[in-house]
């Protein structure tokens, strides 16, 4: 065995703080080290070449790189070793930036000890390496899409133009999102539905999209390349292929109910359409307030109503069972409810609205056709505060985080509440304005000074009622005066949160989330649309709060990489799995209960022997069979027993022997 | 006092109005339509009609509230009741 260790020193990064040449030279005495050297910036391209040719010219077969975590260059040194024939599972990194000279950077005699450690482990886990060679296993090409807002919308339509098919579940009865909702939009203020309804009939028209609108997952099973997918499709009480969406059933339904679609503010039937350019145009019961029950009919109006007898009131929920080899979560995203903002007034007085609900009044197709008009009186409101950041930025409500679209849309509100009102007054509060983005500050500034619109840079403390008016109390930090403006409504820029149940959604899927529920990438800036459960991407306001112009380019990014996935025929893994070694094994199975992707089975040969068994394409090498087994029976290929043993007695600085 | 929230639309949303029309004379107080009628529209009268059975009426505080669905028409074994539509 000739093992070569090579130090980089990461320009200042490492060399900055650890002894370099110390590392080399005690690197070069250890057990089996052939060679130890060190390098400016080992991952340039002089970098590798040096590794390369240093493997040919002394005939290395295990190599050691210390320097940087691997998750940031493990494969490219990988790639490197294999090109000169060295199997990439014979090299081992050596993390002695991350876990070393980052944060002992005020200790540099004890960092370079402590990187010497890392280095002598590396060396001995490596010693006990062998050769792997990465497993195939069959890829269905073919992609579950959830969530049917811009976000699912765009990635669907660019894979199924891709040249492959697509299942969009979405699971309200239309698919659109909140985008739908959206009155015009900033900055340039096209109306939302004019650019949205043409994409969302692309969808249902296109030939390799499967679209199921009021329907959910279910379960998922199974790892990329193979996902087995349950959907239910929710029961509508209305059959899709006879309903030809001509209304007259709601027309006859005598219940009426408030309309989610408009946040409430209007109203609805029992059975409806959220909005009339709804796709797929396929009215639904909501069973949950038409007079007939599960078990009782006791009102058939829209069914007498209905021309071609769509109406089937025993219509039961359905499962469809596909298979998928790669899934885009795109959930999108809620608003904090007002109900949560009770010092700004919210779920206690009626005309203190979220920005959503204003969403639905400044909309030519909302409930006033685009006029402002309170909840509570329907009066046209002649002064209106904006509140920036409510909820948002503040730890209390839960969301430290900024919701990075308000500042844009309050900016946007007030402009149209001008347009709709013009002897109106507007005021908005802000913490500060964000409008980083193409032609974002040009619009705020625009709006600021020819729509005279007032903001006021300051919190507001406390919003209450006096006779039909509400009554702000804030400061303007800037002049440092309390202010008190009594206004006919208050529109609060509510925190974006994510949508309902994503974390059921999530746990499902095994795609990790963040502190406060939204999908969580695989690295923030170079891996944005990957979820770290492989095969699952991440699309739109699920991940984080973003604008439209966000949500599509990351959609079109999660797309490119579903693209990617699909151009092979057959999907290659790295062998890192678990194998049984039989010697070992008795078949207590006590690792088949605790394998968290069901990859392990339990086999009772013919001759009673019993043993168990592992499903290769499903164990993601996590390890945990391995610490269960009370008889080393199971052990993760890379990271055998023998290996990580040998790790920690070099840690521990002991002779594995004594 | 903090007023409740109105729905925007109403007047653009079309409600089914319906009279329900006794013959009470016909009634046998079998109580199918007061029992089927989905809004509880309908109640037994105090008195009796000439075959001496409670028939169904409309109390003062309900009127308006029948929606045009029919059910107590259809349910009755001896026509004794129909619904006119009052849109
Ligand atoms: C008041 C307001 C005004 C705005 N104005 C603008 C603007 O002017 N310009 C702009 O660029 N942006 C604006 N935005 C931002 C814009 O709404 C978002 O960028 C965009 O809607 C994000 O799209 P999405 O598809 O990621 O999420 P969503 O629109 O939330 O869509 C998610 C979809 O997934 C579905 N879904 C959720 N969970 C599941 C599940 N488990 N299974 C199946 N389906 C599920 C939902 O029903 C929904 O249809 C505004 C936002 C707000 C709140
Ligand atoms: S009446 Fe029938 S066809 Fe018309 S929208 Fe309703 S269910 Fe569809
Ligand atoms: S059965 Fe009656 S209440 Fe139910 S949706 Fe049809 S018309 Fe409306």
């Amino acid at each position: 065995m000739r093992i070569g260790v090579f130090i980089c020193h990461c320009g200042k990064n490492i060399a900055g703080v650890l002894d370099i040449k110390r590392l080399v030279e005690e690197a070069a005495k250890l057990k089996d080290v052939a060679y130890a050297t060190d390098y400016v910036y080992l991952c340039s391209e002089p970098g590798q070449k040096e590794i390369q040719q240093k493997i040919k010219e002394l005939e290395l077969t295990h190599v050691v790189i210390a320097a940087c975590s691997p998750k940031m260059h493990a494969t490219t040194f990988a790639r490197a070793v294999e090109e000169v024939g060295l199997n990439p599972y014979l090299l081992e990194i050596a993390n002695i930036r991350e876990q070393c000279s980052w944060v002992h950077h005020d200790a540099p005699e004890e960092a370079t000890e402590k990187a010497l450690e890392i280095i002598r482990a590396a060396v001995a886990k490596v010693s006990l390496a062998k050769p792997l060679a990465p497993i195939t296993v069959p890829l269905t090409r073919k992609v579950l899409v959830i969530g049917g807002g811009i976000a699912g919308i765009q990635a669907a339509l660019d894979i199924a133009n891709g040249g492959f098919e697509v299942y969009l579940v979405e699971r309200s009865p239309s698919l659109g999102g909140h985008m739908a909702q959206l009155s015009e939009t900033f900055p340039t203020l096209d109306c939302s539905s004019c650019i949205l309804t043409p994409r969302m009939v692309e969808v249902a028209r296109h030939p390799n999209i499967h679209l199921f609108t009021y329907a959910e997952v279910k379960n998922v099973e199974g790892i990329v390349g193979q996902y087995k997918v349950t959907i239910e499709q929710k029961p509508r009480y209305v059959d899709p292929d006879k309903c030809t969406g001509c209304g007259d059933c709601a027309e006859a339904c005598p219940v009426i109910v408030p309309n989610e679609f408009d946040q409430g503010l209007g109203a609805r039937k029992a059975v409806y359409v959220p909005f009339p350019q709804a796709v797929p145009l396929v009215y639904t019961i909501d069973l949950e307030h038409c007079l007939n029950t599960k078990r009782l009919i006791v009102c058939e109006q829209c069914y007498h109503a209905c021309g071609p007898k769509a109406i089937n009131y025993l219509m039961e929920p359905k499962e469809i069972e596909i298979e998928v080899g790669a899934i885009v979560l795109a959930t999108g995203y809620d608003l904090l409810p007002l109900e949560a903002l009770k010092e700004y007034g919210g779920g206690i007085y009626p005309d203190v609205l979220s920005g959503l609900e204003f969403e639905r009044l400044l909309s030519a197709s909302g409930p006033t056709g685009g006029i402002v008009r309170r909840p509570s009186d329907g009066k046209i409101p002649k002064r209106v505060v904006f509140i920036q950041c409510a909820g948002s930025r503040d730890p209390e409500h839960g969301c430290p985080y900024c919701s990075k679209i308000c500042c844009m849309y309050t900016a946007k509100h007030a402009l149209l509440y001008k347009h709709a009102v013009p002897d109106g007054e507007a005021y908005v509060f802000y913490i500060d304005v964000r409008a980083a983005g193409k032609r974002y500050e040009e619009f705020v500034q625009r709006v600021m000074e020819e729509e005279r619109i007032v903001y006021l840079r300051g919190k507001v403390s406390k919003v209450f009622q006096r006779k039909d008016k509400l009554v702000v109390w804030g400061v303007d930090t800037l002049s440092g005066m309390a202010v008190e403006i009594e206004a006919d409504m208050v529109v609060l820029a509510t925190a974006i949160v994510p949508s309902k149940n994503t974390a059921d959604l999530a746990k499902l899927l095994k795609a990790p989330i963040d502190e406060f529920g939204f999908l969580n990438e695989v690295h923030p800036k170079l891996r944005p649309v990957e979820s770290s459960a492989m095969g699952i991407y991440l699309a739109g306001a699920a991940q984080a709060p973003k604008d439209i112009p966000d949500t599509v380019s990351q959609a079109s990014a999660a797309a490119s990489k579903v693209l990617g996935l699909f151009s092979q025929e057959e999907l290659s893994l790295e062998p890192i799995k678990a194998e049984v070694n039989l010697e070992n094994c008795d078949g207590c199975a006590y690792c088949v209960d605790v394998c968290p992707f069901d990859a392990i089975t339990l086999v009772v040969e013919e001759d009673g022997h019993k043993h168990v068994e592992v499903k290769k394409a499903l164990c993601q090498g996590c390890g945990c069979c391995m610490a269960t087994c009370p008889k080393e029976g199971i052990n993760v290929a890379g990271f055998t027993l023998n290996q990580l043993k040998a790790q920690i007695h070099a840690l521990l600085k002991e002779d594995e022997d004594d | 006092m903090i007023k409740k929230r109105m729905l925007l639309n109403l007047d653009k949303l079309k409600i089914p109005k319906g009279k329900p029309i006794v013959f009470a004379e016909r009634c046998k107080g079998c109580g199918l339509c007061i029992e089927y009628c989905p809004k509880q529209v309908l109640s037994f009268s105090d008195d009796y009609n000439e075959k001496g059975y409670h028939y169904p009426v409309i109390p003062p505080e309900k009127e308006g509230e029948c929606i045009r669905c029919g059910f107590c028409r259809q349910v009755c074994p001896d026509f004794a009741i129909y619904v006119e539509d009052e849109n």
